[in-house]
């Protein structure tokens, strides 16, 4: 009788733990996607800032709604935090992301056109291969100093030409072998020269400017020392920013919290500094799931929403705090690439075997991959609806997409056609052959434990094996694959993503010149530079350096639409799709003008809060 | 004096293990293929020339024979050198032992506050429905896997708005008075000691359980019941010191696992202590914090025997007596 009692104890409380799982799972399943796919929604976006003079100080004015001051924002950062305070180290994005909080640039960007606009500059003006600067006179460093020309010249020469930190922004100004220039003209003018005319320069003025008088120091001690320079266990005191918030307190693994610089530069309507906000706090948290959870409790203001949550918070947004905006896009691209390589490796093999030579450098066997790609079902089954499929080698939401090129659905007719074009048959049980008689059969990689990825793969070999080929879908470990597709380069096919920007397309030299360091599908290693090239990746090297040569953008455009027409018929990437980006912010918050290029909280120092 | 040429006797044998660790675990780290560059090496913005500067810095184009060199020397002199971002792998550490240190030394505490006495009394009531309901209990602590129990309770956290969802400190917690700095502490520390708790809890008292009811079933605890000795102290003079000993050798290794922290758990709540730092350490190969850890692993491994086999010579006069004439 007794032992009765503690069995039926025993499983009331096992069916206690089971019911909480049974229950989370079921609902979120029966959701269609259709709820979320709303439109880009306008905004209505205020007139852009302007320079006022008051008392000889030259402030920016924003013109934004004038708001009320105080209260804080909790945003959120996924992994480690950062790694360095100081901008010019950072090599990861949430490193970069402390610094653009900290420092401002010359040059920013407007949200809605994309244009390049003044920010810690007055003005400035393009002449050819002369850049002038004006700066604001009076607009002064959190720790009262006046910034001026010295600490332009300071940052531009001593760190950045200087090489010092990490050296990507001076090693992709180098024209023919030189560096730009800079000079001081006066107190509260800068010139820059480039060789040539080279316009992603323009962009690359949005760097941070450093303080000279607290950076010099650190400089003169040398590389190794600089390395070091105002990282993470840096006093928060003696950091002096120009941005609108300063560090307050760093707690590793925690958070970081900034509290506004009371000497900022930018301007209501009212003339009072802004920003409105006192603080801004980032919660470092370990995983997507915590960063939910965290939302959920009312522990963060802002979030980026994925997959299922999507759904979930959008059938709660009317009742709740938040509001749920569609930014469009992102500059995320998921494709598929073939090995297009046909050198041989140091022990005189073949890093691809030549029989798979023959089908990957064959237009036509690409081409026929591509058609046979289901992009509408992988954005629907995968992204949940949350993407958009992607057919250019430039974002969607790159003000350089090339617009012609048009979308076209999966088509396994098409496909084979290309393939017979090539010689391809179908032995009796429908299996592919090449002209030789070749069992059509290669690996596809991802790396593991990216389910989106791994998603992908899955549905890609389906695709293909529609078509006769055998595919042997193969996760890797990360860094197994990045060793795979820039060392060894015994890989087939492979299923990768990379970010670009919406803004200029001369970020992706690396990828797209055929002698860069990503240029992965057809990879040249040391020793390799002078190796026979494809006439089409002769050409599209001929339009990156056109393209970032022009000045005007129509010029450029010309050149970067023939870029993306070239990848788009010769597909050594098979674009898949990009996913958008939903951003949920409590409504508490005003001020709020979502752009898909620069994202939601790009103007912190106009949002404020009103309950 | 003997105590002392026993202890320097076991810090000599413990040195060439801690270079057999030292060796191995460098090894299989380096000789693994996570590459410390691989996400930079898939930024399209990083350049060729920051790549070959970092794999410099890092020394990995050197053979693994003098990388372990290098670090063995520095070792040595007392640097642990600095992690992949350039920060001192010490302060590093330093950062995060008292959280860590702060969580184990609570869960300890409780465990053996609560678990030794239900121990105890579990053994005394022997095969009553009090000991059955312990036993169906303990059991239950030990089934659930403590990621899963941590992640039932985050979500009980949401749901409720009781607790706090992870972390050890609130965002204000700089300008709380010193009374509102421990309720913050408390508060935060609840949910990832219960889960810490729960499990620990389970074996400790089923251990003290079983020694007890051992003892308690063996001749002279008999003879000194006939003898006519009372209950409380044939229990608690007699049984209990006898069978307290397992525990002190268990008490050891819990001290080993004082810095090694839970790291699924501080997982789970995001809970800032080393644990978490060694994952994402280990996850992109930072060499220098990795090993600085796995030493201190092992050097705390061996304190924490040392300490015990003291303690049981301390306790156990049949052990002394074996010491002196071995």
């Amino acid at each position: 009788m007794k032992k009765w009692v503690y069995v039926v104890l025993v499983l009331v409380i096992c069916g206690l733990f089971l019911k909480a799982c049974v229950h989370r799972d079921y609902p979120e399943t029966e959701k269609t996607h259709t709820s979320v796919q709303n439109d880009v929604e306008y905004v209505n976006f205020p007139p852009s800032q302007k320079t006022v003079t008051i008392n000889g100080v030259e402030y920016l004015q924003s013109q934004a709604p004038i708001g009320k001051f105080g209260g804080e924002i909790h945003a959120s950062t996924i992994g480690e935090g950062p790694k360095t305070f100081n901008p010019f180290n950072s090599k990861d994005n949430i490193s970069s992301l402390m610094s653009d909080v900290m420092y401002d640039g010359l040059l920013s960007t407007d949200a809605q056109t994309g244009e390049p606009i003044p920010k810690l500059a007055k003005s400035f003006e393009v002449n050819g291969n002369n850049y002038i600067i004006k700066l604001r006179k009076g607009a002064k460093w959190s720790d009262g100093k006046e910034i001026t020309a010295d600490d332009v010249v300071f940052t531009w020469q001593n760190i950045i030409f200087d090489g010092y930190g990490n050296t990507s922004t001076r090693d992709s100004l180098v024209i023919d072998g030189q560096l730009p220039t800079v000079q001081k003209i006066d107190k509260y003018t800068v010139k820059f020269s480039t060789i040539k005319p080279f316009a992603p320069f323009i962009r690359m003025l949005s760097t941070p400017i450093a303080p000279k008088h607290i950076f010099e120091p650190a400089v003169k001690k040398g590389k190794d020392y600089f390395y070091t320079f105002l990282s993470t266990n840096t006093d928060p005191k003696t950091f002096v920013t120009s941005g609108a918030f300063r560090l307050k307190e760093y707690v590793p693994a925690q958070r970081v919290v900034f509290e506004r610089n009371p000497n900022y530069y930018i301007i209501n309507k009212n003339n009072q500094k802004l920003p409105y906000l006192d603080r801004l706090v980032y919660f470092i948290v370990g995983d997507l799931n915590n960063e939910v959870l965290k939302f959920e409790g009312g522990e963060i203001d802002v979030i980026n929403l994925q997959g299922a949550n999507v759904a979930r918070f959008k059938e709660r947004e009317a009742h709740s705090d938040y509001k749920i905006y569609n930014l469009g896009p992102n500059t995320g691209t998921m494709f598929l690439s073939m090995n297009l390589n046909d050198r041989k490796n140091k022990d005189g093999k073949f890093y691809v075997n030549p029989i798979k030579q023959s089908w990957f450098r064959d237009v036509n066997f690409r081409l026929a991959c591509d058609y046979a790609i289901d992009r509408k079902n992988m954005v629907l089954n995968i992204a949940n609806g949350l993407g958009e499929p992607l057919y250019t080698a430039e974002s969607l939401n790159s003000i350089f997409l090339n617009k012609k090129l048009e979308p076209y659905p999966k088509s396994t007719e098409k496909a084979k056609e290309y393939l017979k074009k090539s010689g391809f048959v179908w032995d009796k049980k429908g299996h592919l052959l090449d002209k030789s008689g070749n069992h059509v059969e290669f690996d596809l990689f991802t790396n593991a434990g990216n389910t989106e990825r791994e998603a992908i793969g899955v549905m890609v070999k389906q695709d293909l094996e529609d078509l006769g080929m055998k595919v042997n879908f193969k996760p890797v470990e990360f860094n197994t694959l990045v060793n795979k597709l820039v060392n060894t380069l015994d890989w087939d096919m492979v299923i990768m993503g990379l970010t670009g920007s919406p803004l200029e397309p001369n970020g992706g030299k690396n990828v797209w010149m055929s002698d860069g360091t990503l240029h992965m599908f057809n990879q040249r290693l040391e020793g390799d530079e002078n190796s026979r090239r494809f006439d089409w990746e002769k050409e599209i090297d001929e339009m990156y350096t056109k393209g970032a040569l022009a000045t005007s953008f129509e010029e450029r455009k010309k050149y970067y639409d023939e870029y993306q027409r070239i990848a788009y018929e010769q597909k050594p990437f098979i674009y898949i799709y990009s996913p958008i980006i939903i951003t949920a912010i409590r409504t508490k918050f005003k001020n709020i003008f979502p752009s898909s290029l620069t994202g939601i909280t790009y103007n912190l120092e106009e949002i404020y809060i009103d309950k | 004096m003997q105590i002392l040429i026993y202890i320097l006797k076991r810090i000599l044998q413990s040195i060439p293990l801690l270079i057999i660790v030292s060796i191995l675990s460098f090894f299989i780290i380096r000789l693994s293929p996570v590459d410390p560059l691989a996400e930079l090496r898939l930024n399209p913005s990083v350049s060729k020339e920051t790549l070959q500067k970092e794999t410099e810095r890092l020394g990995l184009d050197k053979p693994i024979i003098v990388q372990y060199g290098k670090w063995a020397s520095s070792f040595l002199r007392g640097d642990l050198g600095i992690t992949s971002n350039g920060e001192q792998v010490s302060t590093k550490l330093k950062e995060r032992i008292p959280n860590t240190l702060l969580l184990a030394v609570v869960v300890i505490f409780m465990t053996w506050i609560v678990g030794v006495p239900l121990g105890v009394l579990a053994a005394l009531k022997w095969k009553s429905p009090l000991d059955r309901v312990l036993t169906v209990l303990t059991s239950i602590g030990m089934a659930i896997p403590s990621f899963f129990f941590a992640v039932l309770l985050l979500l009980f956290a949401v749901k409720t708005g009781w607790f706090p969802v992870g972390g050890l400190t609130s965002s204000n917690f700089a300008e709380m008075s010193f009374g509102g700095k421990i309720w913050d502490l408390v508060h935060h520390l609840v949910l990832p000691v219960t889960v810490l708790f729960t499990i620990s809890l389970a074996s400790l008292q089923r251990q003290m359980r079983a020694n007890l009811l051992d003892v308690l079933d063996s001749d002279y605890v008999k003879f000194a019941k006939a003898k006519g000795l009372s209950e409380f102290k044939v229990v608690y003079k007699h049984a209990l010191r006898n069978a307290i000993n397992p525990m002190i050798t268990l008490l050891g290794f819990e001290f080993a696992g004082l810095l090694s922290g839970a790291a699924l758990t501080e997982y789970v709540f995001q809970y800032p202590g080393l644990g978490r730092l060694i994952l994402e350490a280990v996850l992109r190969s930072d060499i220098n914090l990795v090993m600085a850890s796995l030493m201190m692993g092992a050097i705390m491994l061996i304190l924490g025997n040392l300490i015990a086999d003291i303690l049981l010579i301390i306790t156990d006069p049949r052990i002394r007596v074996k010491g002196g004439a071995a």
